[in-house]
Formats: structure tokens, sequence, C-alpha cells
């Protein structure tokens, strides 16, 4: 009797029907309910029911579940055309529920023998789920800024690495396809830079990556391998999200705001993106398999001048441009030019055709799941192989990923699973990321003969010969169990294990090393024990008064070493190992200093109010401690608060029929977090000198201690606007934040009377502001078919606000890289990276053109020699006359302001076209590959190849109005240096719109599937990285660093075009 | 089970969980290096420690000929043999000798001396901040260490951080002070007086946790006692002296009272000239304070670094074709001077006789230049097998006769003549020379700076004796005087490397040197 009630009330509140009874009301009904339960009792016989459950559009929907009772079992799922049977008694509640379809009750009256229903789809925007804190929440509660990509969007391209395909799809977050290295990352940022540390220089400047959190399937990962970059050349460096195959994925949410990611702690301070893979859901054992076949192109290449234009081109810059008969005589002194009839200098080789190539590949996915709501599993089978337009470099991946769900009643739930895969990458002789061997040797001259049998040179046998063996072996198991003890409150646990294997081996034929064979060899490995205990709890008070609580603790163990062995001749190519016979050619190795142990315990809590769903308030704190920081304060504290408003559910606004959802969403939130390590803090000692017999251990005079580091304190404060308008036809999101990073680290030289060389001092600190929309328009939802537009875009402005007091606000990072020079300058007050540089102001037309010097009457200068016509026209910013060192001007803007994307999505009965693109704009990038290009020039005896420069706007003689210096006067080259990096003419507008993805798809009706027997059979055609429509001159203005610098030895991003099949069973 | 009682039970155990001992989840002791954290955790450590401030204290000693060049030739006495196959490199002692310290920088022996790492302070700056860090840590308490260990070992952290102040004064005069641990902010130079004042109080604050000398013979000498840290406070006393006019007769009598104490506790003795090896050889009952070198530890000593090796020759020397000579000799004019022909000295004779000057093959104490050996230093030569290795003698700061002459000058000074002659007569009997007959006033005192350059020969004190008492200025004492002008300028002192005025706003040069251009 009691149980009836209770059952009774509780459906009555699911139903959301309890808001228009009175308690009056109420009691009567409850009354009623208690005189029905003494006739049915005394009536006690079940009846067969039949039912159907089918979709919106009146498709059955097979494996959906049928539950009655309290607590609720369930009793039969429906089969493949969404039929059921039970036998039940009249007044019993059915409950429905079916993955994808929101919750129905229905109560079987007396004499009812069929029942159909119809389940309505769980895809409205207020419906949807986000993840707050490794729970789900309705999206209508929470108060953050969040993007969710369902799984199917980042289908139909096959690519080594998912994150490339949520380019220009959430406002806010800036990814750069910045290589088309196979296997390698890209940049990834969420609301601009968080780091000022620059390594390398010259065109191989990065900035340190600043990647956001991933957290696939409630684990959470690093993202950035140690050695993903290649630059340290430790390690295979395939990052963890390369492993994860595209097919498997059900959504992606990424997490902007504080509040947003305030849970997930301090690893979370430049957000985070949490990947949910597919799980079990169907009763019938269902099989989905996926081919795509892919053809990759690389992109158009650098122009040439092959055979006997590239030679009389040579022939006559030396003679235009001598200076002395010796110079002409120069001519016959080089046989490469003059004795054309030498069949060894008589050659036109096109070496770009010999580094660069169109590639085949192919990927193959099997997933099989099935199950019902007790008990589901779920596996995915996954091959990728690509390879990569630079010959001899490649990626493969072999993946298994299982997954198990297990729930015998309500109050238990089980989940395990297992992912394993292999990530197999060639590097060939260069780092992953740059290629300069192939770049280099691309660029030698067409006149001398091609590899051949019977010979080759150094590089190119470097190039295609060098074998690179990578491997990323990566295991993770996970296993969840959660316990309802009471209604509301439930207890979970998760227990993750994740372990990585890394080898590298490069061999280097002797051929290609100065007749000695070479060998590297990498051995690594790390492994993470995870394990978070949760509990939350909901009640609602009153009728109106809802409350969550979310509290968990999470602790890591972490560890990691890494090997390398590296031995510099090895007797010969047959000799490749093992290698220890003999020291004298070994250069060193062992165990690398990137060793570590590392433990965190964090605690985190939250708790969530809302009244009527129509006022939210959002508390949320979090403490991480972790071993690296010290034991005095360990912890890093992240407190966020949030509100939301949803002002569609006032009274007034009821009116208002064309009003889905509006709701106003403020937050604010810091994340305190240490930056320090124990060194940092407490300083190292080191074992050295002795004195008297005894070993001295003393301090490390490197790094002076500093007990006072303040942990860096980023806050953000945002401010967001969500409208669902005229039924779902237009949805708008606007987001804006403004966050502060304070106390960064920088490092200060010290004064050498305190002994120590470099203060690690937290007196640095960049703001970040912008504003983030988008905007969907579905203007056909219905019928044949259906269209929808949209379009976001993000502005962010990154200012640097402090600086060490002795910089006086500014500090040159000085380009280490002299052949470069340049330099990187931070100011405060300006955006964060700019560009320090000689400013170039066009091209003397006329010697006359030329400034003098009136005190000396020598014209403006530089390397000893004096300007010209047809010399740049640098700025003398000093006014002495010279042009040196001391005349460089802070210029650009290395990151870019604007960034977002537009896609088209149109459906015509089975056909769908999708259309993705996305754009960048308002950046500076240095156009280094043209200057490369140019000063290919500058030698007509040298053995490389030449450029056409016809469609440059160059000086050619006395008047021209030009852009670029003149090339070819080789007399001057060195001292007038036209073609200098450091120079402002490289600095070209980044801006790009790119035709990222365009998918045409067909699905089969039905009927016809089944005619060859399979459930679905859909085939599609795409193509990646179509086109890029820019003013930039370069070869593509998103092919560069992080920094900005187009490296003519990247790796080119190649264009991809696809067939595709999807099949189910 | 009622849902209240399920909740206080589950309560229960996750809080048990949160709390399960976070602090010591999270300290993880690094293997791959010793962090502050792990480090100061026993006595060994202090130990080992402060054994790392001595011997970088000494790289800097090592780094090249340093004690000798700042110390004993910068007033011309010495010169350079040419007979010498190393002649080219050995006449920087010419420009040290004229006080031209630009040219002894950049000019001859440039490559075997580079004398310019003197300028430079930096390491003995990582001294202070290694003994300022140390006393700190001491300060908070290292487990191990008992209260009286921990008073000790901070008086010889003190030692250490004011013994390098008083060597940086000297060598070039005003210095940042500074006793915080962590020093990160610029300093400006302070009055050399001021910080010599400030390193008394410092180190008569903190002597009488150490004992007179150390018990145990390994370290006597070697390591800091509270003989050490008298002996440096008396020194600086007397360095004030010299410069601070008006309160000259407060730090002699200082040095008076300290010189009595320290004789009054017979801690120290002063050894026959039979002896004599064994004084150089360190660790003796005469050595107050010492940077001890021993093969016996394998202490690698640059070839160049000790005072010693360039004033011997074969058979202390080898390969004997190379050094039939000694590169550098003490001209006969300076010898006659110090020792005056026709008064008994055993210092005097050969090294047969127990003396400091010659041996059987010639090269008595007047030879000068070719002939000339200073045997004084000729003992513990290891076995070399005709290579060229140094005598394996200690590098001696302080000594008892030092110590004793240093008092005897205080006294005079005050004119407690009597008392004075006293402690002259203990040193003037080991080394059986005949006792002082002069009369007392200025005569005496001449004769007690005379006996300290015939006591000290080579041991690097004969130029900072004539830089405070102001005998630098008289060509009666050096044989190439600064002027008084050149003097105030600060002459005497050693330009200072630019690197100190990076990132040091405050920071001010060697004026003398800076206008001469180096």
């Amino acid at each position: 009797m009691y149980s009836i009630l209770k059952t009774t009330i509780q459906s009555l509140k699911m139903n959301n029907r309890y808001k228009n009874i009175s308690i009056r009301q109420l009691m009567i009904m409850i009354f009623m309910l208690c005189s029905m339960q003494v006739i049915t009792a005394t009536a006690q016989q079940k009846i067969r029911i039949n039912g159907k459950v089918t979709d919106q559009t009146g498709q059955g929907i097979p494996g959906a579940t049928i539950f009655s009772g309290s607590p609720l079992k369930s009793l039969t799922a429906t089969n493949s055309s969404g039929d059921f049977a039970v036998l039940a008694e009249p007044g019993t509640e059915l409950v429905i529920r079916s993955i994808g379809f929101l919750e129905q009750r229905i109560m079987v009256k007396a004499g009812q023998t069929t029942i159909a229903v119809r389940l309505k789809d769980n895809t409205k925007e207020m419906d949807e789920v986000v993840v707050r804190g490794y729970v789900a929440r309705s999206k209508q509660l929470s108060t953050g800024s969040s993007t969710t990509i369902s799984g199917d969007k980042v289908q139909d391209v096959p690519v080594s690495n998912i994150e490339q395909l949520l380019q220009g799809k959430v406002p806010g977050l800036n990814i750069q396809v910045n290589t088309g290295a196979p296997g390698f990352r890209g940049t990834t940022t969420i609301r601009g830079i968080s780091s000022l540390a620059v390594t390398g220089g010259g065109s191989e400047s990065f900035l340190q990556p600043t990647s956001p959190l991933y957290v696939i399937d409630g684990v959470p990962l690093d993202a950035d391998q140690a050695s993903q970059f290649g630059l340290q050349q430790q390690g295979p460096g395939v990052s963890p999200v390369s492993m994860i195959p595209q097919e498997d994925i059900a959504s992606i949410e990424i997490l902007k705001d504080a509040q947003a990611t305030s849970m997930y702690g301090s690893r979370a301070a430049y957000g985070v993106i949490i990947i949910t893979t597919k799980r079990g859901n169907s009763v019938i054992p269902r099989i989905r398999y996926t081919l795509n076949s892919f053809m990759q192109r690389p992109p158009k290449l650098r122009e040439t001048l092959g055979g006997n234009l590239e030679r009389q081109l040579k022939i006559r810059q030396a003679i235009e441009n001598a200076v002395t008969q010796g110079d002409i005589d120069l001519i016959n002194a080089t046989p490469f030019l003059a004795d054309s009839l030498n069949a060894y200098y008589n050659n036109s080789t096109n070496w770009q055709d010999v580094f660069y190539a169109t590639t085949f590949n192919q990927t193959h996915n099997l997933s099989i799941d099935g199950g019902d709501q007790k008990f589901s599993y779920k596996t995915n089978l996954n091959y990728y192989s690509e390879n990569g337009v630079i010959k001899n470099t490649g990626f493969d991946r072999y993946s298994m990923n299982m997954r198990m769900d297990y729930k015998p009643n309500d109050k238990f739930t089980f989940v395990g699973s297992v992912f394993g895969g292999v990530g197999k990458t060639n590097k060939g002789e260069g780092m992953g990321l740059l290629q300069s061997g192939v770049a280099n040797n691309g660029m030698a001259s067409s006149l001398l003969p091609g590899p051949s049998f019977f010979q080759s040179t150094a590089g190119v046998v470097a190039a295609l010969q060098t074998r690179n063996d990578n491997n990323a072996r990566n295991l993770r198991t996970n296993i969840e169990a959660s316990y309802v003890i009471i209604p509301g409150l439930m207890a979970s646990t998760n227990v993750s294990y994740n372990f990585d294997s890394n080898t590298e081996d490069t061999f280097t034929p002797a051929a290609a090393n100065g007749q000695f064979a070479k060998v590297y060899a990498f051995n690594g490995r790390s492994d993470r024990l995870y394990n978070r205990s949760a509990v939350n709890y909901s009640k609602t008070f009153g009728e109106n008064h809802n409350l969550f609580i979310n509290a968990f603790n999470e602790i890591y163990v972490e560890s990691r070493q890494n090997s390398i062995t590296r031995q510099e001749r090895t007797p010969n190519d047959q000799f490749q190992g093992p290698v220890g016979y003999d020291g004298y050619f070994s250069r060193g190795g062992g165990v690398l200093t990137d060793y570590r142990n590392f433990r965190s315990a964090s605690f985190a809590g939250s708790a969530s109010y809302d009244y009527m769903k129509k006022y939210v308030v959002d508390l949320s704190y979090r403490l991480d401690g972790t071993s690296g920081s010290g034991i005095e304060n360990p912890y890093s504290k992240n407190p966020a608060i949030g509100l939301r408003w949803n002002f569609q559910k006032e009274g007034f606004m009821s009116k208002l029929s064309w009003l889905d959802m509006g709701a106003l969403r403020l937050s604010w939130g810091m994340n305190i977090s240490p930056n320090s390590s124990l060194v940092d803090i407490y300083g190292r000692y080191n074992i050295n000198g002795s004195y008297n017999g005894l070993q001295g251990i003393g301090i490390d005079y490197n790094l002076i201690p500093n007990p006072n580091l303040k942990p860096t304190t980023t806050m953000q404060y945002n401010f967001g606007f969500d409208a669902v308008l005229f039924k779902n036809t237009v949805e708008i999101a606007y987001d804006t934040y403004y966050k502060s990073v304070e106390n960064m680290i920088i490092d200060r030289g010290l004064s050498n009377i305190s002994g120590f060389s470099v203060l690690k001092s937290n007196d640095a600190s960049i703001v970040n502001y912008g504003h983030e929309l988008s905007l969907t328009v579905r203007p056909i939802q219905q019928g044949p078919l259906t269209l929808s537009f949209s379009v976001n875009g993000a502005i962010n402005n990154d200012v640097l606000t402090k600086l060490p007091d002795e910089y006086n606000g500014q500090l040159i990072r000085f380009d280490p890289r002299q052949d470069y020079l340049q330099h990187i300058i931070y100011r405060v007050g300006t955006n964060t990276l700019s560009n320090y540089l000689k400013i170039n102001q066009g091209v003397y037309s006329t010697n006359g053109n030329v400034p003098v010097d009136p005190v000396t009457g020598l014209p403006y200068q530089t390397g000893g020699r004096f300007f010209e016509g047809g010399d740049p026209i640098f700025r003398d910013m000093n006014g002495d006359y010279i042009l040196d060192e001391r005349d460089y001007m802070i210029s650009g803007n290395s990151q870019p302001v604007f960034t977002g994307g537009l896609s088209t999505n149109i459906g015509y009965k089975q056909f769908r076209l999708d259309i993705y693109a996305s754009f960048t704009a308002k950046r500076t990038i240095l156009n280094n590959a043209l200057a490369d290009r140019l000063l290919l020039l500058k030698d007509p005896f040298g053995d490389r190849a030449v450029v056409p420069v016809g469609n440059l706007d160059m000086w050619t003689k006395p008047g021209d109005i030009a852009v670029y210096p003149y090339a070819y006067d080789y007399r001057r080259f060195e001292a007038i240096q036209p073609f200098r990096l450091d120079q402002s003419l490289w600095e070209e507008n980044g801006s790009y719109l790119k035709i990222n993805t365009v998918t045409l798809s067909y699905m089969f009706n039905k009927k016809a599937a089944r005619r060859v027997g399979l459930q679905s059979i859909r085939i599609y055609l795409s193509a990646e990285n179509l086109n890029t429509f820019t003013a930039y001159t370069g070869p593509n203005p998103e092919n560069v660093t992080n920094m900005g610098r187009d490296a003519s030895g990247g790796y080119p991003v190649p264009r991809k075009y696809n067939i595709g099949l999807n099949v189910e069973f | 089970m009622q849902p209240k009682n399920k909740i206080s039970l589950f309560l229960l155990a996750f809080s048990l969980l949160c709390c399960m001992g976070c602090k010591k989840f999270l300290n993880v002791l690094p293997k791959d290096q010793l962090t502050g954290n792990n480090y100061f955790k026993s006595k060994d450590d202090v130990e080992s420690n402060i054994t790392s401030l001595y011997s970088r204290f000494f790289e800097k000693i090592n780094q090249t000929q340093v004690m000798g060049a700042i110390g004993e030739y910068r007033s011309g006495e010495v010169m350079a043999t040419p007979t010498h196959f190393g002649y080219n490199d050995g006449k920087m002692i010419d420009a040290l000798g004229r006080n031209d310290l630009n040219l002894a920088i950049t000019g001859p022996g440039v490559n075997r001396f580079h004398l310019r790492d003197i300028t430079s302070w930096t390491t003995y700056y990582q001294v202070i901040q290694g003994a300022n860090i140390l006393i700190s840590k001491l300060e908070e308490g290292v487990p191990g260490v008992s209260n009286t260990e921990k008073e000790a070992y901070i008086g010889e952290a003190t030692f250490i951080r004011c013994f390098t102040y008083f060597w940086m004064v000297r060598i070039y005069g005003n210095v940042a002070y500074y006793t915080n641990p962590y020093q990160a902010d610029p300093l400006p130079r302070e009055d050399m007086v001021a910080v010599l004042n400030k390193c008394i109080a410092d180190m008569k604050s903190r002597m009488n946790s150490m004992p007179w000398t150390n018990s145990d013979p390994s370290k006597r000498g070697a390591r800091a006692s509270k003989g050490a840290a008298v002996a440096l406070i008396m020194h600086m006393n007397m360095w004030n002296a010299g410069f601070d006019a008006t309160k000259r007769d407060a730090y002699y009598e200082e040095t008076a009272a300290l010189g009595g104490e320290l004789v009054s506790s017979n801690s120290y003795t002063l050894l026959p000239l039979r002896d004599w090896e064994q004084v150089v050889k360190g660790r003796s009952a005469e050595s107050i304070f010492e940077f001890y070198r021993s093969i016996n530890y394998g202490d690698q000593v640059n070839i160049d670094a000790p005072i010693s090796a360039l004033f011997l020759r074969w058979p202390y020397k080898n390969p004997r074709f190379d050094n039939q000579v000694s590169l550098f000799y003490y001209t006969s004019e300076y010898m006659y001077k110090i020792f005056p022909d026709g008064v008994e000295d055993g210092r005097k004779n050969p090294l047969e006789n127990d003396g400091w000057f010659g041996d059987q093959y010639g090269g008595g104490v007047y030879s000068g230049a070719e002939k000339f050996v200073m045997t004084k230093f000729a003992h513990n030569i290891p076995a070399s097998e005709n290579t060229n290795v140094n005598p394996d003698n200690t590098f001696m700061i302080f000594r008892y006769a030092d110590i004793l002459l240093l008092r005897a000058e205080a006294l005079a000074a005050l004119n407690m003549n009597g008392e004075a002659i006293n402690m002259l007569a203990k040193v003037r009997t080991r080394a059986n020379a005949s006792p002082y007959s002069g009369s007392t006033g200025q005569e005496l005192k001449d004769f007690i700076f005379l006996e300290r350059s015939r006591e000290l020969i080579g041991e690097g004190q004969h130029y900072f004796d004539l830089v405070r008492t102001g005998r630098i200025m008289s060509a009666q004492w050096a044989r190439h005087p600064l002027n008084r002008d050149q003097f105030n300028r600060g002459a005497w002192t050693w330009p200072i490397d630019h690197a100190a005025t990076n990132n040091n706003p405050f920071m001010t040069l060697n004026e003398y040197w800076e206008s001469s251009g180096i």
C-alpha cells in the first residue's frame, strides 16, 4: 500500500503535472488511488499487452526498454521493429526508456491490450546535457560557458587527430592545423595565450603550448606529450588525442569559462575538452563498419626554373651585375654553368618531386554493440593508415576500445572499459613538425642529376632511407561503480590505470652520415593511476527549490622514465644493433632528466541551487595538492560562482510565443595554482667539490630558491546570453569574458653580488578579453529538404600588463639564431608577443633617393656599403645614417585576434551536403618561406635552384617604384642584405578563410538496404583542406608555427579526397 | 538499514577516505635530485654543505696565482728570471710590480695566468650566500644536530662569511654586505670599514661557541675554530686601524686583547725550524687557519696556484730540463733589506740547515736572479716521475707567528713596548735569530713590520701589510710606491669585473681603474 502510494506520487512528480495540482486535489487523488488499490487487489489478474514504440516519424525503435514497479524493474525490450509484449495488471505504470529519447510513462488502463508509445527526441537545446565535474547536468541549469559538438560532426573525413575537425566549430577554441605531419597535433588554445615562454629561434620559434585538459570518458589525460613538438628529439611524440578513433566518438564538449572548468582544478587552467565515446545501445547486436579510402595530395610547391632556364638566368645574372672582368671570368671557372655539354651538369631535375608524393590510404573501423538498459557492451576496432606527402613519413594506428555497462538494478551501476592502441609514426629524418633536411635538399639546383641507382646525394639518402620507427603503445583501463544509497544520494568511484610505452628507433645509413651508419634509440614508459570517488545528492524542497550537491576527490599517482642510446658509428649498414660493443663512438644517453614521480590529491565540491529552474546559483570550490609544489603550501584553489536567469520562464515573457528559450549567465572563477617545483622553492643541492677529505654538497647557484613564489592566478569573468527563437529556427549564444593571468613565472637575471644567476619571479601578467558569438539558423526543418546555416566567431585580445620592474616595461628576447635575428619583444600595454624588426619602407627608386648625412656628406649605409637604387629603404630609427642593430622597432602581433567558422548543412531526401569552413584574421605572419626563396638568388655560382620572381613587384631598373628590392646584385648582396630576415618586409597579414571539409553523402533507403541483408548503407564523398582564400603570398597562412613564422622547412598540410562507406548489419 | 544510518555510514567512509594523511601522500622525495626539502636532514648534510663552502672558496684561490697576485707581488720586490723557459708568461709579474693591472690582466701571460679571473667576485658571493643559507637552516634546526653542535656550526659558517668579506675588502675595497639568506635584491657597495666593523661584531657574537682549536687533529687549522675567528677579528681590526684613523686605538686595543687571549689559551705553539715541513704541510700546531690540500685526498691543485711553486726549481720541480732556475725570485736588494747581512737568523740558512733559502745546489738568501730558490716551501715533494707537480703544501692563511707579530704591532702602536718585544721574541727565538736590541717607538714598529716581511715571506701577506700601514706610499718600504692621491683613489685595489653592474643599478666600480681604461 505504502509503495503504491509512493510510486503514484513519484510518477505524478515525474510527469511534471504536480505543478497544476493543489494539495487538496492531491489528497483526493491519493484517496482515489487508495480505493483503486483496494479494487485491483481483489482482481489480481495480469493481462497481456502488445505495444509498439515509435519515434516521432513513426519508425519503430528497437531496443527500447520497458520498466515497471518500484524500484523499477525492466520487463522486456522492443524487438527490431519496435514491438513488445508484456504481462501487466491494469493500473500499472509502464516506463519506456530508450537512449536519445525522452522517458515516457504510461498507465495501463483496465481492459487495455494494446499500447502505442511515441517517444520524443531528446535533442532540444534546453534538454541537452552538459558535464560538470564529471556529472551530467541539464544544460538549462548550467551557468558556465561551454559548447557541445555531437560525434556525427567529426565523422566522414578521416583524420589522425580529431582536433583538426573541431576547427571553426566552437567560438573561442582556436585551432590552427599548422602541420601536415601525420599523427601530429596542431595548436589548440582556448581564449587566448597563457604563456610567455618561447623556445627555439628563427623559423623554429615555438610558444610553449598550453593545451586544454582532455577528459576522455571521465578520465583526464594530458594532450601535450613532453616531447610532442619533437624539437627535443626525444620519443615518438604521439599525442594521446591522436590515439582516439573518430568513429568511436559520441560527443565532444568544450568548457571555456572558469565556472565550467573550476571542478577540474589546476590542470584545467587552459580549458577542458570532454570526449565521450559511444556505448552499447541496441538489444539486437549491431555491427557497424566504416571504410574510408583517401588520397592525399601535396599542396602547390615552390615554383622553380628548370634546366636551361636556370643556367641562362644564372649566367645573365652573373654578367649583368658583374663589377670586374674577374666576375665574368668566374663563369668559365664554374663548370656547372659553363660546361653545358657535360651530362652531369645537363639535367632538369625536379628535386621537390623526389621528396613529395601523392599517397593513397585507407582506414577501417568496425564497431559491435548491443545490450539493453540492464547490460550493454561495445567494442570498437580501428585501423588508420596515413602515408605522409613527404616520402618516408607516415602514421599508423591500431586501436581497440571495449566497454561494458551493467546495471543489475536501480541502485548499482558498473562500467568497465579497456582501451588499447598502438600508434606508429615515421618522422623520416626530420623531427616531426620540421623537415628541414627535405626542405634544404628540395632547393638543390635542377642542373644536377637526380638520384639514381648509381648515385645519390647524402641529403637524398638521409631523407628517403633513414629508417625511423616510432611506437607509442597505450593501454587504458577504467572501472566505475556507483550506488544509490537513498533516492537522490549517489556514491561512485572510478579507478583507471593508464600505461604508455614509447620507443623510437632511428637508423641512418652510412651513405647519409659520412660513410658511417648511425643509431639512435629511445625507450620510455609512463604510467598513471587515477582514482576518483564522488558523492552527489539532489533534493527538491517544497515545490520549487531544487538543490544539487556534488563532491569528489581525485588522486593521481604518476611516473615516467625515459632513456636513450646514441651510437655515432656502427661498422656497416647491416649492423643495426645491438650497439653496445664499444664506448668510443657512443654519444651518451642513459636515463633522461625528465624522470617523474608525481602525486596529487584533490578535493572538489559544488552546490547548485535553482528556484523553479528559473534562477540558478552555482558555487564550487576545488583544492589541488601536488607533490611537486612543496609541503608548506601544496594546494591550488579554485573557487567559482555562477548565476543564471532563464528569463523565458518569467510570467511576462510567456506571452512571447516566438521565444523558446532565453537565458542570461554570469560567472566568476579563479584558478590559483602553484607554479613552482621543489627546486624553485628550496633549491637544488649538487655534489660538488671536496675539502679536507670530505665530499661537499652545495646549493646549485644557477637558480636562487624563492620561497616567496606566488601561485599563478587566473581569474575569469564571463557574461553569456543564450536564446532559441521561432520554434528552434534561430539559436544564438553570446559570451564575453575577461581573463587575467597574474603572477606568471618569468626568469629575472640577478646581480652577481647575490651569487646566483637567475631568480624565478612571478612579475608577469597578461590579460585576455574578448567576445564569442555563435548563430545557427535552421530555416527548413521539416520535409524532404532541410537546411541549416551556422556561423561563429571569436575576438580575443591579449595585453601584457606587467613585467619585472627592472625591465622598465619592455623585455626583448633576442633571437638565438644569428641567421634570422627575428627578435620578440614583450612590451607592457601592447599585445603580448610582438616582433622586433627593422622597418622596411619600400625600395629606393634611384640612387638620388638615398638620404645623405648632412654632417658627414655620406649616404645612408650598412655593412660598410652605401645604399643605392634598388636597395630596400630601412627606417633609420636612431638617425645616425647607419643601419645596424640599433634600428629595430616593435611591430606586428603573432597571435590571431579573430577566429571562427561557418557551416552549411543541406539535406534533401537521402542526400546530404555538409560544408565547414573556418577563418582567422588579424594576424601577422613572417613570410620566411618567401625570404628563403629570394635568398636562393644571392649567388649565381652556387648549386641552389633559382625561382621565378616574375609575379613579385620587384625593382629592376632605376625609376621603378617597387615592394621587393633588387635580387640579382650578387656583388653587394652580403653587405646590403636586401632580403635580411629581420625586416618588416616579411610581415604579412595572415588572415584566411579555409574550406575545411565538404561532405556529400547518400543514405540508401531501408528497403534497398534490407534487400542486400543490411540494416543501412551510406556512402559519401568528402574532401578536406579544399581551398584557402587569403591575400598572403606564402604557401599557406595556417601552415606556420604558433609564433607566426612560416618555416619553409615545415611539413605542408596536404589536401585530402575521400570515398567512404558506412554499413550497419 | 535505515536511510539515516546509511547516510552516516557513508559520510564516515567518505571522510575517512579524504583524511587519509594527505600530506604524507603528497610528500614524494625526488629520487633524481636533492632539493632543499630533503637536504639538511642530518649532521652529515651539514658537514657536506660546510665542506662545499670551503671547497668553493678554495676554487677561487685555485683559479690562478691568486694569493701571490693580490698579496705578494704588487710592490715590485719579485721579478721573473729571464732564462726560465716560461719567462714570457712570467713577465706579468713586472706589470703587477708596477701596479699596472691593465697590462697584468691583458698583457704577457694572459693565457697562462688569466688574472682577469681575480676581478670577478661572483664566487665569493656564492660562498657568502651559501654560508647565509646554512646559518638560516641551522637556526631553523637540523635533525640530529645537538644545540652545542648547532652553535659551533653557526660559528664556523659565520667565520666563512666574515672571512670572505675580509678577503674581498682586501682585494676590492668597498663591497656590498648582507647576511640574509637568498638575497636577491641588488645592493650598493658599502664603506669597507663599516663592513669590517659589522663582520667583527658578527664574528664576536658567534666565536665563543667554537673551541680554541679543533681537538680532532684531522681538522686542526683546516676547519675554523675560535682561534681562527680571533685571528680574523685581529686582522680586520688592524685593517680598519689603517683606514679609520679616528678610532685607531680602539682597534689596536681589541687586537692586543684578543691576541692576548689567544696566546694565553696555549692552544697554539711555534714549531722549531727543523719541523718546518709540518707547518707547510698543514694541520700543524702552529696553524690557525688554512686551506688544507693533500694528494692523499686526491685534491687537485692548479699548477700555478700556490705561491711556493713559482720560487722553486729542480730538484723540487720537474722536469729538470725545464726547471734549472726558479721562475720568480726576490731581488737581492730586498732580501738584504729584510734579512740584513750580519744579523744572525736561522731562516737565512739553506734547506740542509733547516733554513728557508737555497740548498746544496746553491741559491742562498741573497742570490737573486738565476740562482734564487725559496726552499721554505721545498718540503713535502711528492714523487712525480719527471712530471711537473707542486709540493704538497697547504694554503696557509693565518698561523700563530703571524698572529704573534700582529699583536706585537698593535701593542707597539699602543706603546706597550715590553709586551710587544715579548711577542717579537717568540718568533725570533723560533727562527734562531738574535733578539731585538733596538729602541722603542718607530724603530720597533718598523722592525715588527720587517719581521712580518721576513717571517711571512711568500705567504701572501706582504702587500696587505704595506697597504694597511700606509707604507705602500713610501719608497723606503715599497719598490714601486703609490702616491697619496693614487692611494686615496683606490690604486691599491683590484678592478671589478663589469658584470657587477648587470642587473644592479646601485653598483659602482673602482674609479681608479675605470679611469685607467680597464
